[in-house]
């Protein structure tokens, strides 16, 4: 079984083709159920997001299980199959888990380092979690995908500051004016930029919202959209002796205020300091008013010039998120070598087991007249010969689980002693295997979706309890 | 008893240092961790200077006040103090950047300074001394915080004006924070300064040292009381703030900074004991 990614992302789809299959969370989860009852795949988790859709599959054929889910993606956002496999990328085994790592750690955004998509991974796990579509693999490999975007965004400082004129504007007022509550915000002009930065001020507490405009139509209709109240032209330099923060774009040719006009208004305020954003291009505000006492006074260049620098910060960042997205990936694979070796050494050990059973039984007749305790002894002898012989076997396939040519050992193993056909790792509905080793195993269960899990599921799984031999025990 | 002392005040010191450039870290990296671990590192040392005056005192028979290693050692543990407590108080810890740095520069002058314990003089043997020199430590602390907050508004500030804003941005508190922090540790300090001030003209009247009112230290003071309560006027009254408001509070501290940097030391007066 091998996990394989297949979707569209900003890179490699237009917004008409991500738009059409931006499936809302719970759906998203519905799908990758009807996809797990097609046939091809054991575990399904879908992720969408505005940039991206994708569907995680857990499957013996990737290839067919990766088709399906395109076929079936198209089928149900109505696009044209050969059209969606055309923008579709697919990527299997350490390729799909470094994808995954790596769009958990915000790698892979558009905006790389933004905040939202580790909450958008958790809710897709915790829809395929509720709709059953997860199991051993997967439940593993999601959690883990998480504390890679956790540990990615706590060890570098790749989402640290913010990369919009908007929300660096928003951090700039902060430092200027401290907390934002109850701060009175002026809109000079309406711009997209000014109710973009407006929304932003307003999640982070501000107060009332006055819109200035030439034509107070304008005005009101922006003042409708945010909460606020429009107020004509003439009443400008009240409302500038009122204001905290000042956002102007207008399309004025000329300054609209200049600094004689200011320093009235700042003597009006008694010099409480103003914040002042001109992102109109020209400027309204003649840049000596920003020498003014109390006056901060910032122009589209700046803020930019602040946006540009974040940016490289973020990028540099990049490598060291790359390294540890390989190291955890690292981890990831040792984990799933483990699960390959667990089961193949408890058949081992009930196979050798069924010979010594079987040769006492064989023995019997001969066997039939020891006394209880003596039969013990035989008992004891054999069981003791059996562990003794199993002992380094076992110790040395499970130091091998680390190794990347495992599955070359455990191949070995299943041929020379002829163990069953038995897939290595659990399927979903719980066969022969996940019966070996499901003891230790979390199994698809609702409460094993509850996240987090702070160091829960760290180690490998322990072996199950059958073949511990005394000699491990000990 | 010297040797606990000694040993305490040297990890002290080491931690304060480790405390100062965990801050300094911080200030580049802004991660949360190294932020705390400064704290961590600042209160432990506090605890340690604690032990060690305590020791000194018990030493010595008498409040550890008494000459240059025993009042440099006890200003810089005083800051501390208040820093700690505005820390705690206000959740501004950049100022750690400043205080702690100035509370090592007070420890290793007290360090040169170095001497046995003094006995006290007749001067000295009073209640109204160990008053009058706990209120001025007390302002002395508070307005040093007061005047660390200017500096870093004025620094930040002129960093914002000239739109070096990158450097800024979510490092240094805000500006609004710095300038209330300025107003709240001078408003805290001017009543000790005040009473200290009237402590010390009540013992040299009882005393009767004669012209105490022409000691340098005692002009310095009345200077810098005189600043600050000009600061405070022109803020409640008269609505000053931010600059104009810093600039005063590191005028009255430049006052202060004299009595104890070079009245004391240089222009002697009656305020040198334990020489």
């Amino acid at each position: 079984m091998h996990l394989v990614v297949t979707g569209i992302s900003h890179k490699t789809a237009p917004l008409e083709l991500r738009e059409r299959l931006a499936l809302p969370c719970d759906e998203a989860a519905r799908f990758g159920r009807r996809l797990l009852d097609a046939g091809p795949a054991a575990e399904a988790v879908v992720l969408t997001t505005c940039n991206r859709t994708e569907v995680y599959l857990f499957a013996d054929d990737t290839l067919a299980a990766g088709r399906l889910a395109v076929e079936r993606l198209a089928a149900l956002a109505g696009v044209d199959p050969a059209e969606l496999r055309a923008a579709a990328y697919q990527k299997s085994g350490d390729d799909a888990i470094a994808h995954l790592f790596r769009v958990a750690a915000s790698l892979d955004s558009l905006v790389v380092g933004e905040a939202q998509i580790v909450a958008q991974l958790k809710d897709a796990y915790r829809a395929a979690c509720g709709e059953g579509c997860t199991s051993t693999v997967f439940n593993k490999l999601f959690r883990h995908a998480l504390e890679v975007g956790k540990r990615v965004r706590s060890e570098t400082a790749i989402g640290e500051r913010p990369v919009s004129v908007s929300s660096v504007a928003v951090d700039l007022a902060r430092q200027v004016l401290g907390k934002l509550e109850r701060r009175v915000v002026l809109v000079l002009g309406a711009g997209e930029t000014s109710e973009l930065t407006v929304r932003h001020l307003q999640a982070h507490g501000a107060g009332a919202v006055v819109v200035v405009n030439r034509t107070l139509a304008k005005a009101e209709e922006l003042a409708a959209r945010c909460h606020g109240r429009a107020v004509c032209l003439d009443e400008l330099d009240a409302q500038l002796v009122a204001a905290d923060i000042v956002i102007s774009s207008t399309g004025s040719r000329d300054f609209v205020v200049d600094r004689a006009r200011f320093a009235e208004i700042m003597r009006r305020r008694r010099r409480r300091p103003v914040f002042v954003i001109d992102i109109a291009v020209p400027r309204d505000f003649e840049p000596a008013v920003g020498r003014l006492e109390g006056c901060y006074l910032y122009d589209i260049d700046d803020l930019q010039g602040v946006v540009a620098a974040n940016r490289d910060q973020r990028e540099r960042q990049v490598a060291q998120a790359e390294r540890i997205v390989a190291e955890e990936l690292a981890r990831m694979n040792e984990w799933l070598a483990s699960l390959e070796v667990v089961p193949t050494i408890a058949q081992l050990r009930s196979a050798i087991d069924g010979i010594r059973e079987a040769e006492l039984e064989r023995m019997a007749g001969p066997l039939g007249t020891l006394s209880p305790a003596q039969r013990a002894q035989v008992e004891q002898l054999t069981t003791s010969i059996v562990n003794k012989i199993l002992h380094l076997p076992t110790v040395r396939m499970k130091e091998l689980a680390a190794e990347r040519d495992v599955s070359v050992y455990v191949d070995a193993l299943r041929r020379l002693f002829d163990l069953d056909e038995v897939a290595p790792v659990p399927a979903r509905d719980g066969d022969a295997a996940a019966g070996a080793a499901g003891a230790a195993l979390p199994r698809t269960a609702s409460a094993d979706c509850a996240l987090p899990t702070p160091a829960a599921d760290a180690a490998p799984p322990a072996p199950p309890a059958p073949f511990v031999s005394p000699a491990q025990a000990s | 008893m010297a040797h606990v002392q000694v040993v305490f005040f040297w990890f002290a010191y080491l931690l304060y240092a480790g405390g100062f450039v965990c801050f300094a870290y911080f200030l580049f990296s802004r991660r949360e961790l190294q932020d705390r671990l400064g704290m961590a590192c600042v209160a432990a040392g506090w605890l340690l200077e604690t032990m060690a005056l305590a020791a000194r005192w018990v030493e010595a028979g008498h409040a550890p006040v008494v000459g240059g290693y025993e009042s440099m050692a006890t200003l810089s543990w005083a800051i501390v103090a208040v820093y700690l407590i505005l820390a705690w108080r206000t959740r501004v810890k950049a100022l750690g950047l400043y205080v702690v740095p100035a509370a090592l520069v007070f420890l290793t002058i007290a360090w040169g300074r170095y001497a046995p314990p003094a006995h006290l003089v007749p001067a000295l043997k009073s209640d109204i001394v160990v008053i009058h020199v706990g209120m001025i430590f007390t302002a002395l602390a508070a307005f040093l915080v007061a005047g660390g907050a200017a500096l870093i508004y004025l620094v930040e500030d002129i960093a914002l004006k000239r739109r070096h804003i990158g450097p800024v941005l979510g490092r240094l508190p805000s500006l609004r924070t710095l300038d209330q922090l300025v107003g709240h540790a001078v408003m805290t300090g001017l009543p000790f300064l005040s009473m200290g001030i009237a402590a010390g003209a009540i013992r040299a009247e009882k005393f009767g040292v004669e012209h105490w009112w022409r000691d340098a230290v005692v002009a310095l003071a009345v200077i810098a009381w005189a600043i600050y309560a000009g600061f405070v006027y022109a803020r409640l009254a008269a609505g000053w703030t931010g600059r104009r408001t810093a600039w005063l509070a590191i005028a009255g501290l430049v006052c202060l900074l004299a009595i104890r940097l070079v009245a004391v030391p240089y222009l002697s007066g009656f305020h040198v004991w334990g020489k």
